[in-house]
């Protein structure tokens, strides 16, 4: 029985509108171990992650336009500056990548715990991960509905604030 | 409730021989549907004015603007969207104030909610009318709690060290003094 306290689970988490940042704070949690109570940095007591739907990430305020990834090739002119959008459409999956590496510890592990994580820009996954999924995260954003996903029952139960 | 074919203001009738009399004055302001009426070579336009439920009396009647009256004054934000709805147009913009009755803080907060909720893509069926279309659209990125356009956002190149850092703004400072429903104090710039 002590070896299934052991053991790495896989969770599921959908990104399906939710910003890149609480769905990294989620992931590291679970990627490092802390939500076991047999934590401790020393035993790898991690769990794998499955990301879907990377593609369909918001960011709150103007981010898409205002932040900017910069990086440098090691080479004399080679400091690169991309903002959000450029990256995103570039590769789908790099915002949440970068977004959970910056906020693993800076430690050896923190490759490893990376190797632990899996990213998908859509909703398919492949066969064999799809199999070993175990439960799904919670999403920590409540998505809002939109106007036309209210049923004309709602629509009509809301009273009218004024008439003209 | 905001129908282009529905009429509002006077009363345009064409009356053919017939006159009413002892016939009392209708409602100044009301929402009348435009009918078009073709007898041989007569043609009625009228604006029938439409009939609408009694609504039940607002908690406060004691109020100046509705969202005084209906205790609403820090408890909506860009998410309310069958709120929000009351007070646009159909193709997306505000209703003027002196129509919807608000008071000018309240009007501005709930333009700057309709503009969030416009950027978040809540009010997908209140959009201008392009008569060509813009075919090959742009690529569709999810966003909320936007402050400024999103044309209009630079890129930061350079945010600075970690004591002066340049912040995202996030939200609007005008909702500011809406009611928390979590300990958490409320973030304006990331």
């Amino acid at each position: 029985q002590q070896w299934a306290t052991f053991g790495r689970a896989w969770y599921l988490l959908d990104a399906k509108m939710q910003p890149p940042g609480k769905i990294a704070a989620a992931t590291v949690i679970r990627l490092e171990g802390r939500h076991k109570p047999i934590y401790h940095a020393l035993n790898d007591c991690g769990d794998h992650v499955v990301i879907i739907n990377t593609r369909h990430i918001a960011f709150s305020g103007n981010k898409w336009e205002q932040k900017v990834y910069s990086s440098h090739t090691g080479y004399p002119g080679g400091f690169k500056q991309v903002t959000a959008t450029q990256l995103h459409l570039k590769d789908p999956t790099a915002i949440v990548k970068l977004a959970v590496y910056r906020m693993l510890p800076k430690n050896l592990q923190r490759r490893t715990l990376m190797q632990r994580l899996h990213l998908f820009p859509e909703d398919v996954i492949p066969e064999d991960i799809e199999k070993n999924l175990l439960q799904e995260i919670p999403q920590p954003r409540v998505v809002p509905k939109r106007l036309d996903e209210y049923t004309p029952e709602e629509v009509a139960a809301f009273p009218k604030v004024w008439t003209p | 409730m905001a129908a282009p074919s529905l009429l509002r203001g006077g009363l345009r009738r064409i009356f053919s021989g017939l006159l009413g009399s002892g016939w009392a004055a209708p409602p100044a302001r009301a929402l009348r549907q435009v009918v078009e009426v073709t007898e041989g070579n007569t043609t009625t336009i009228e604006g029938r004015i439409i009939e609408e439920a009694e609504a039940p009396p607002p908690p406060n009647p004691s109020g100046q603007c509705p969202i005084c009256r209906w205790n609403l004054k820090h408890k909506y934000d860009y998410v309310d969207v069958l709120l929000l709805s009351q007070f646009i147009r159909s193709d997306g913009g505000m209703l003027p104030r002196r129509i919807t009755g608000l008071c000018l803080e309240e009007h501005k907060k709930v333009a700057v909610c309709v503009q969030m909720a416009h950027r978040a893509g809540l009010l997908p069926n209140h959009r201008p009318p392009l008569p060509e279309g813009h075919i090959p659209k742009k690529p569709k990125l999810n966003r909320y709690l936007t402050r400024w356009p999103v044309r209009s956002a630079k890129p930061i190149w350079k945010r600075g060290p970690k004591w002066c850092k340049k912040p995202f703004p996030v939200g609007h400072p005008l909702l500011k003094d809406n009611v928390k429903y979590t300990q958490k104090p409320l973030c304006l710039n990331h």
